[in-house]
């Protein structure tokens, strides 16, 4: 299962949002990957924050995820969520 | 010669010169010869790894209390590089071939520092929240405190932060002088820094972290610089600036009037450094360092100690002035589990906690403190309590000494009882000064929590903290009440916030009538010069405008020249 979505955040993949996507990727019975949709397809562990924030992902840039597993919709219907909220609108679990 | 000037925040009127020295730097790891046990070295990793996902969570908790929830998310990416699957993954493969766990973590997270380098801006700066995460890890594997043992003699050392305890650490006998990336003047690390007499600038900015180590540098307290290989007349100027020898005799204004010029300390060691710099006893002794970074409170016996042995490093004619515990959500005590809102700047603290749910631990303090006040060596005690709102908190707080006192007489203990105060901190104290100072011997002013709750801001709250100056006339005039209405309640008024150290304003605080001055340690020399200029007629007039004052500009103006009177 995949989806190609616009990252919103300015910043992308940085710091809360970074965060954010990292821990909603590590809550669900799924194994997801994230890449650059005009990339070299070098794909990246979603749970891994040092994967994620290795690709450099821009706000506005396509990332393209791919899950796996018995909750691979709702991974990726949350992790959307994540990728197209702006980041002082993130809220936190904690 | 601008490039070679960093310009940050100065927190004591200090100046020193050293070669940087990088408080990070450097783990010595122990050498490796690749047979370990996989099974034990996984244990000793993850063990260091729970040490280190805990102090992330306290800091975590820290920093949203006192900052902000936006900077400590910082520590939520910390802890996720923490726990990093690529990270660990390589970890273990590593592990499994018989690496030492302390040499698993440092190849793996190489791999990932370098990574996230060849990347540009942004990203690339979170190789530096790896290097941290990294660093904690193989400082909990090998041990290592970074308890300045190993820092050179002379060095300045340079730091991303300290935190309270490092600081504290630091030996202000053999290390030049301090300089920190982050901070404000007023954060605990700071304050520290000051009571010890290092010369200390802070909030620099990132300009710092390109000063490569043994560089040498000066560090410029009293204009808040580190100036970068400085030349002979610029190491010349602040050295002269620094020398101001102590008073050791009490000091009276050029019209005769006697002002007790005391000192801020948080232990015995620390009177005794203030003493040499010739303090007229302790104004303040901060408890709180008595009962952190421990996993229990101290005992009766041991907190008497420390207080008698302050009292020894003083005159009888002295006076040294103990808080009793003042702890809230700022100020976290492991085994006290105080929560950040709850116990926070408008919670549960000081008094509020010691007549509720720690009252056992005020009983005995209290215990420890009438029984040093019967020592006949060195100073008299007094007892200050902290974040007094009403008459009421204080009439149970002189029941509780009666009962403790009760207590001690039965069991045949020798004591005394002290001189008791209160610590002027919020409006409501400030405004029933009078009522309070009928209950008690004196009064003393905590500016920093007085200018905090008097502007309604927190002084570490980044977007407010101009709103956080004493010079404020809503500030100003709350001094003044506090100090007319003490007096009229036959109590007499001292100040121990940071705002009685500063000698531009001693003509002011003299001007309205303050009895007593407590300062850092180092402040001392330049406040009794300084107190020695005052004309208590000038003062008044000076102080009279200040009251009469509407805003902070007009305060400030008058300050830099009395004699002209706003326009």
């Amino acid at each position: 299962m995949e989806r190609t979505i616009t990252v919103v955040p300015e910043d992308g993949l940085h710091a809360r949002p970074a965060s954010k996507f990292v821990q909603t990727a590590g809550g669900f019975n799924a194994t997801v990957t994230v890449s650059r949709a005009d990339g070299d397809g070098s794909e990246a562990r979603a749970d891994s924050m040092l994967a994620v924030t290795g690709l450099g992902v821009r706000g506005g840039d396509d990332v393209r995820l791919v899950a796996e597993g018995p909750d691979a919709e709702d991974a990726l219907d949350a992790l959307e969520g994540v990728l197209t909220t702006p980041a002082d609108e993130l809220e936190d679990d904690e | 010669m601008s490039e070679d000037r960093l310009d940050g925040i100065g927190v004591t009127p200090m100046n020193g010169v050293g070669s940087v020295w990088w408080f990070d730097a450097g783990i010595d790891l122990p050498s490796d010869t690749g047979d370990r046990d996989p099974g034990e070295e996984r244990e000793r990793y993850e063990a260091a790894r729970s040490t280190v996902d805990a102090a992330l969570a306290q800091e975590r908790k820290t920093v949203a209390e006192r900052i902000g929830e936006e900077e400590a998310a910082v520590f939520d990416a910390h802890r996720q590089f923490l726990t990093d699957p690529e990270i660990e993954d390589e970890i273990e493969a590593r592990i499994a071939e018989g690496t030492a766990a302390e040499h698993a973590v440092n190849e793996a997270y190489a791999a990932g520092i370098e990574r996230l380098e060849d990347m540009e801006g942004m990203m690339a700066e979170r190789a530096d929240d790896l290097r941290d995460v990294r660093d904690r890890l193989l400082r909990a594997l090998v041990g290592e405190q970074d308890d300045g043992e190993s820092i050179p003699d002379d060095a300045v050392v340079t730091a991303e932060r300290l935190t309270p305890s490092e600081t504290a650490g630091l030996d202000p006998e053999r290390i030049a002088g301090i300089a920190t990336v982050t901070g404000g003047a007023t954060a605990h690390a700071a304050i520290i820094a000051r009571s010890m007499g290092l010369p200390a600038v802070v909030g620099i900015g990132e300009e710092l972290s390109a000063v490569e180590a043994g560089t040498r540098v000066l560090v410029d307290g009293d204009s808040g610089a580190v100036v970068v290989d400085p030349d002979r007349g610029a190491v010349e100027r602040a050295k002269a600036r620094e020398t101001v020898p102590p008073i050791i005799d009490r000091v009276e204004t050029a019209d005769g009037t006697g002002i007790e010029v005391a000192a801020n300390v948080g232990s015995a060691a620390e009177a005794e450094a203030a003493a040499a710099q010739g303090a007229d006893g302790v104004g303040l002794f901060r408890t709180e360092f008595l009962f952190q970074d421990r996993p229990a409170p101290p005992d009766e016996d041991e907190q008497r100690a420390a207080y008698e042995s302050a009292m020894a490093s003083f005159d009888p004619a002295d006076r040294v002035i103990v808080r009793t515990l003042d702890v809230g959500g700022d100020k976290p005590i492991p085994y006290l589990d105080l929560d950040p809102e709850e116990n926070g700047f408008m919670g549960a603290r000081g008094i509020r906690l010691s007549l509720q749910e720690h009252a056992d631990l005020f009983e005995t303090q209290l215990s420890a403190l009438l029984r040093a006040a019967a020592s006949d060596e060195g100073a008299s005690l007094a007892v200050m309590v902290p974040m007094v709102t009403t008459a009421e908190e204080v009439e149970a707080t002189l029941d509780t000494v009666e009962a403790v006192a009760a207590d001690l007489s039965d069991r045949g203990v020798a004591h005394d009882r002290p001189e008791i105060g209160v610590m002027v901190e919020t409006p409501a104290a400030a405004d029933i000064a009078d009522v309070l100072a009928d209950r008690v011997d004196f009064l003393s002013i905590g500016t920093n929590d007085l200018a905090g709750y008097v502007m309604a801001a927190r002084r570490d709250a980044e977007r407010v903290t101009a709103l956080h100056d004493p010079l404020h006339p809503g500030v100003v005039r709350a001094i003044d009440r506090t100090v007319r209405l003490g007096h009229a309640g036959d109590a007499w008024v001292g100040m121990c916030g940071e705002m009685a150290g500063d000698p531009r304003l001693t003509p002011l605080l003299l001007g309205l009538g303050l009895d007593e001055l407590s300062a850092s340690a180092v402040s001392i020399p330049r406040l009794k010069r300084r107190v020695r200029e005052v004309d208590t007629r000038e003062a008044r007039d000076l102080a009279g405008r200040a009251i009469d004052a509407g805003t902070l500009a007009e305060v400030e103006k008058l300050l830099d020249d009395p004699s002209d009177p706003t326009d």
